[in-house]
């Protein structure tokens, strides 16, 4: 009889080791036995792709550090699930759950050098050597620090022992999720900026989901494909650079993104579609037919707000009260009774010294009602 | 200004030297000297001022049926107690520091500071308070007179100076160290034991000294609870004295039960001079 040898090639798979995250609705307070608890993290869900780049914006004490630690198991939420690829893992132990964070201050093992340092993760894990010393010395490459790996780590400045925390981070090829926590704060700026491109180049070239916590709007856009905005426990808005800078969900956000911040002005729907700014009706793209007799926001990105050319509606006439060159833009600062409008306008533009008029347009105006857009 | 500042500075510290040292200058050439030479007024330069003789020193080593004190027993009765018990005390003291400065415990209205303040109020009462029922206590298990029931009572003084200085040691030691631990896959246990604790040598060796001076040095506990079978270094030294005070062989002593501090001395000062103590985290 014919016999046929059968051979099973493995499939070459490129693994996706990678994972997808699910926040859902998680909730956290410190006091649970409290009866009325103060939630550090009100309930939301979210989901971070695979290989994406996230900021987490929002000011001190807006429960920031508790989401991440939430997600590295440090803290147990006090509602709701995580889940890893589908998998439930609110109960696994942070040794257990493959992420990396770095804190905002290095943290760095004191006694180990620096080659010490960065084969740590892999040695917990039981990793063979030639495995560990591959991956560190690939890791040390990238970050520059080839040169130190004998030495003892205490020895390095500041800015490279934040280099190590990130790099014990990025030294598991498998990591579901690198989470820094305003890393760069010890850093000096122009070493930040490289930095970020680094961090940027390391998300694109190893597809490592990075979650990156600042307070600050500029490393936040700068860096993510996708901001969550927080404030006091909430999760606020959460969309592209581009969607929070153009469609604040609140007035908190178009408060907090942009530089300088949104115009927003207190007003009531005088029609449809109309709001009245200091007896001059503005048109706006929003149904305002609900709304009539209501207080309204209306709120403008100063980057919208031009020097009237030749349009004929929704222009405001204004007083000009300074110009400053900023640079790549001129600022201008406009009162309108007792209103005060920002506008953005290029550094050629020539600002007549008394009265001029605003174009705002329609597509570009944001209508809120208790400070939350409709 | 400078000068003189430099100039005092050097004065001061010389004085100081001077003030330290001469102690021991007089307890190291007392002891070579014999009763003559001791009754014959203050005189420090051997062979010029008095003829040096070792019957101190020979003293220490002869057995008592030869007319000696034999301390050698008793010496390493109190290195053998001073040593286990402090790397008892240090082992226990800093596990309970460690547990008290991570974990929240709560019976009651007792919390972690609460715990840490019974350890240290071990040692706010006088010694005195407590050797009745150290005293009744070893009775009751019969360990007076052994050297385990005092390894047992110097447990109990040496371990809240352990659990006092780690418990502020590990408050300094920053939480993100062992969640970065976790976070890289230790378990809490490996997370002590690799990271925490190799960064916390600067704070044991502290503990530890503590311990072993605090340990040596008591003559109170040693002289109760113990009679004939067991006797410490301390309490030998006082017995050498009787209605003739033996100066000599009392210097030679002093002299020898000083030696361990002082090594130990030297051994933490080079530590503390090669920085390892400072700036231990971040």
């Amino acid at each position: 009889m014919h016999l046929m040898k059968m051979e099973f090639y493995p499939l070459l798979l490129l693994e996706v080791l990678m994972s997808k995250i699910d926040l859902n609705n998680i909730s956290h307070t410190y006091n649970p036995n409290d009866p009325e608890p103060t939630y550090a993290l009100n309930p939301f869900s979210m989901t971070w792709e695979n290989g994406k780049r996230y900021a987490i914006l929002g000011p001190s004490g807006c429960g920031k550090t508790t989401m991440l630690n939430i997600v590295s198991g440090l803290v147990r939420p006090s509602a709701g699930s995580i889940l890893f690829d589908d998998k439930d893992v609110t109960d696994l132990k942070t040794e257990d759950r493959n992420i990396a964070q770095v804190f905002q201050f290095p943290v760095i093992y004191n006694t180990m050098t620096v080659f010490e340092n960065l084969a740590f993760p892999l040695l917990c894990r039981d990793f063979e050597k030639e495995k560990i010393n591959e991956r560190v010395n690939s890791v040390a490459e990238t970050l520059n620090l080839q040169s130190f790996l004998k030495s003892p780590a205490r020895k390095l400045t500041a800015d490279q022992k934040q280099l190590i925390s990130l790099g014990r981070g990025l030294v598991r090829e498998d990591v579901a999720a690198v989470l820094m926590d305003e890393p760069l704060t010890v850093i000096d700026p122009d070493l930040k900026f490289r930095l970020r491109r680094k961090l940027k180049e390391i998300n694109e070239e190893f597809k490592t989901t990075l979650v990156y916590v600042t307070h600050d709007q500029n490393e936040a856009m700068t860096f993510a494909d996708n901001i969550i905005v927080m404030s006091d426990g909430e999760v606020v808005q959460a969309g592209t650079p581009k969607e929070l800078f153009e469609r604040p969900n609140t007035t908190f956000v178009g408060y907090f993104i942009g530089s300088p911040a949104m115009n927003l002005f207190e007003t009531e729907a005088s029609s449809n579609d109309c709001v009245k700014i200091n007896g001059t009706l503005i048109k706006t793209n929003t149904n305002l037919s609900k709304l009539k007799n209501k207080k309204i926001k209306l709120g403008i990105r100063s980057e919208f707000i031009n020097l009237a050319e030749d349009q004929k509606d929704n222009l405001l006439s204004v007083e000009v009260d300074k110009v400053e060159d900023l640079g790549n833009y001129k600022l201008l600062t406009a009162k309108m009774g007792e209103l005060t409008i920002k506008s953005k306008i290029t550094r050629e533009t020539e600002v007549p010294s008394s009265d001029v008029k605003l174009h705002i347009p329609a597509d570009k105006c944001c209508v809120y009602e208790n400070e939350i857009l409709i | 200004m400078g000068k003189l500042y430099k100039f005092l500075k050097y004065f001061f510290i010389t004085f100081w030297a001077v003030f330290v040292v001469a102690p021991f200058l007089w307890a190291l050439t007392t002891s070579f000297k014999d009763f003559n030479s001791v009754n014959g007024g203050a005189t420090y330069i051997p062979w010029v001022d008095f003829e040096p003789k070792l019957e101190g020193w020979r003293v220490l080593i002869k057995s008592p049926a030869n007319g000696g004190v034999d301390i050698i027993e008793p010496y390493f009765n109190s290195l053998f107690v001073t040593c286990t018990a402090s790397l008892i005390s240090i082992v226990l003291g800093t596990l309970s520091a460690y547990a008290l400065s991570r974990f929240t415990f709560k019976a009651g209205f007792v919390k972690n500071n609460d715990i840490t303040f019974f350890f240290i109020s071990q040692r706010i009462m006088p010694p005195i308070v407590l050797s009745i029922p150290f005293f009744l206590f070893l009775g009751a298990i019969n360990l007076l007179d052994s050297l385990i029931g005092l390894i047992v009572v110097y447990i109990v003084l040496l371990m809240p100076i352990a659990v006092w200085i780690m418990v502020d040691f590990f408050n300094k030691v920053p939480r993100e160290i062992d969640e970065t631990a976790l976070i890289d896959g230790c378990n809490p246990y490996q997370a002590f034991f690799k990271v925490v604790l190799p960064n916390s040598i600067p704070g044991l060796i502290v503990a530890g000294m503590f311990c072993i001076i605090f340990g040596w040095i008591d003559f109170f506990f040693a002289f109760i609870l113990t009679f004939t079978e067991v006797q410490l270094l301390p309490v030998k030294i006082v017995a050498l004295n009787s209605s003739i005070t033996p100066w000599w062989s009392l210097s030679a002593s002093a002299l020898v039960s000083v030696a361990p501090l002082i090594i130990v001395a030297f051994i933490v000062e080079r530590y503390l001079s090669k920085g390892n103590l400072s700036g231990a985290i971040k």
